[in-house]
């Protein structure tokens, strides 16, 4: 459904992206891993066309767009088609949570309004805010701040939504109400990409792993591929960072 | 010289003063009219470092703040009419520029001065909205003009209207130095007035006072607006 050629991006002189494919499929959940300053954010942000890449194409079913000259119609379309949590939230501050959800449905895709807000509402009871609809994004935690980041993506009813790291600027505490409401959209069947660290997400709810390393894909495969029987060296090293000296995996 | 103050001159200037306001206004209300957008889309140029626009609007930025506004004036007064007569000449129009009403030099100078003023207080304004908020807005579908006038600029707002009370307040007392190129505001006809009799001090009084009170009125208008458009801070706090 969404396939990714040969992307490259360079800040500068610093190349970031050295030729990533990726290819993901109606109700995926595809989870990326790497080490910092692999790329991965910048993955998704040219994915989205917030940041331009430098060469590279997307495919979006019959959609095919060139990353680097894309129109202004083509972003449009697959800004449609796509929805982004971000790290750090970007709720609208302005905005109350309700507004938050329903602004993308109103003015992004003139959806009527009675019919946004109805739409907005269920999205936000299905990530457990229903008493929260005229919070200002100041009054409300990280975690439900980000709860409403999520809410705000499935109301577009998006073909994939891009998640970067969307539980590591949270208060540990906060860290699992946001990612059982990531649980339970994966299990509704949306298709997801994800970039996280939280390697029990990957192990438990992603049906595939990508581990990205300088700007390549390094090795990718099903989570069990991955985390149990990794084939490449800088995989290994990674995984051992990361994961706690006893982690066993099981499936 | 009179002993103590003339008290029925002191009234009846106040009412002279007062029909100053008028002109005082048109001048601010133009004024602003054409720096708030002027200055908000040269603030843009600045922020997205637009090529070419960008210098324009650093370097003009500077030359207006590093002038004083009567020598603007000064210069706008002599230098507008040399222009004008000149290419009225060339182009055989019959009109004499010393006949132009004052009131569009002011339009100008204050324009002019406003604009560069703005231009910062939009630009540290801008810059207060982290980039997250557009980025957002595009990546739910907005194009950047929507992005912009729903989210950007609301919460830019906030944070530039205080400074757009003080430039508004500074721009109503600017206008006092109307007076050197003849403009009917209000220092000068309540000095004009008091040329008769030497009531100097009686004049200065009721300008002060004129002033206050405009200028009172004018920030409490803004504290009100402001009061508004925060809402969505009140508990941020
Ligand atoms: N706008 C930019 N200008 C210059 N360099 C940038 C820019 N954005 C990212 N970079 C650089 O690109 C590299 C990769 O960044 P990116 O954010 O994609 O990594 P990441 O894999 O998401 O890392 P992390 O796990 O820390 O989020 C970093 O070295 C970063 O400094
Ligand atoms: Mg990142």
């Amino acid at each position: 459904m969404l396939k990714i050629n040969d992307i490259h991006k360079s800040f500068g002189n610093n190349e970031i992206l050295k030729g990533v494919d990726l290819s993901i499929d109606k109700g995926d959940v595809v989870v990326i891993l790497g080490p910092s300053g692999s790329g991965k954010t910048t993955l998704l942000r040219c994915i989205n066309f917030l940041e331009k890449a430098d060469s590279g194409q997307a495919g979006f079913g019959d959609l095919k767009v060139n990353l680097h000259g894309a129109s202004k119609r083509d972003i449009h379309t697959i800004r449609q088609k796509t929805a982004f949590v971000f790290q750090n939230y970007n709720l609208f501050n302005n905005k109350t949570a309700l507004e938050n959800v329903t602004e993308g449905l109103i003015v992004g895709r003139r959806v009527p309004k009675a019919d946004a807000i109805g739409i907005g509402k269920k999205a936000l009871d299905k990530v457990g805010l229903s008493d929260k609809y005229d919070s200002y994004p100041s009054q409300l935690s990280g975690g439900q701040q980000q709860r409403v980041g999520i809410a705000r993506a499935v109301a577009l009813n998006p073909d994939i939504i891009l998640f970067d790291e969307p539980t590591s600027a949270l208060d540990p505490e906060l860290v699992g109400e946001v990612l059982t409401v990531m649980k339970n959209i994966a299990k509704e069947g949306t298709t997801m990409l994800v970039v996280t660290h939280e390697m029990s997400f990957a192990k438990d709810v992603a049906n595939r792993v990508i581990f990205m390393d300088g700007g390549v894909v390094v090795e990718e495969g099903s989570p069990h591929d991955i985390f149990v029987s990794p084939k490449e060296e800088r995989t290994k090293k990674f995984l051992k960072r990361v994961l706690p000296e006893d982690y066993t995996f099981y499936i | 010289m009179s002993e103590g103050l003339n008290y029925t001159f002191l009234i009846d200037t106040f009412f002279i003063a007062l029909s100053g306001v008028p002109i005082t206004l048109l001048v601010t209300i133009v004024a602003l009219l054409i720096a708030l957008p002027l200055g908000f889309l040269l603030a843009l140029t600045r922020i997205n470092q637009v090529p070419v626009l960008n210098w324009f609007s650093r370097i003009y930025v500077s030359f207006v703040r590093g002038t004083p506004i009567i020598i603007q004036i000064f210069i706008v007064y002599a230098s507008v009419p040399l222009i004008l007569s000149l290419f009225f000449e060339k182009y055989n129009i019959n009109i004499n520029v010393y006949n132009i009403n004052p009131i569009w030099y002011a339009f100008i100078v204050f324009s002019f001065s406003t604009t560069a003023i703005l231009i910062e207080v939009f630009r540290s304004a801008l810059s207060t909205v982290n980039k997250g908020q557009l980025e957002a807005a595009q990546s739910v579908g907005l194009s950047n003009f929507q992005a912009y006038r729903r989210i950007v600029i609301p919460q830019a707002l906030v944070v530039a209207l205080p400074n757009i009370c003080t430039a508004t307040v500074n721009l109503i007392k600017a206008t006092s130095l109307g007076y050197a190129m003849s403009l009917q505001e209000i220092t000068l006809k309540a000095k004009v007035a008091a040329n008769v009799g030497y009531n100097y001090v009686e004049a200065y009084i009721d300008i002060f006072l004129v002033y206050i009170i405009l200028c009172s009125l004018v920030e409490y208008g803004f504290k009100i607006y402001e009061k508004r458009l925060r809402r969505y801070k009140y508990v941020s706090a």
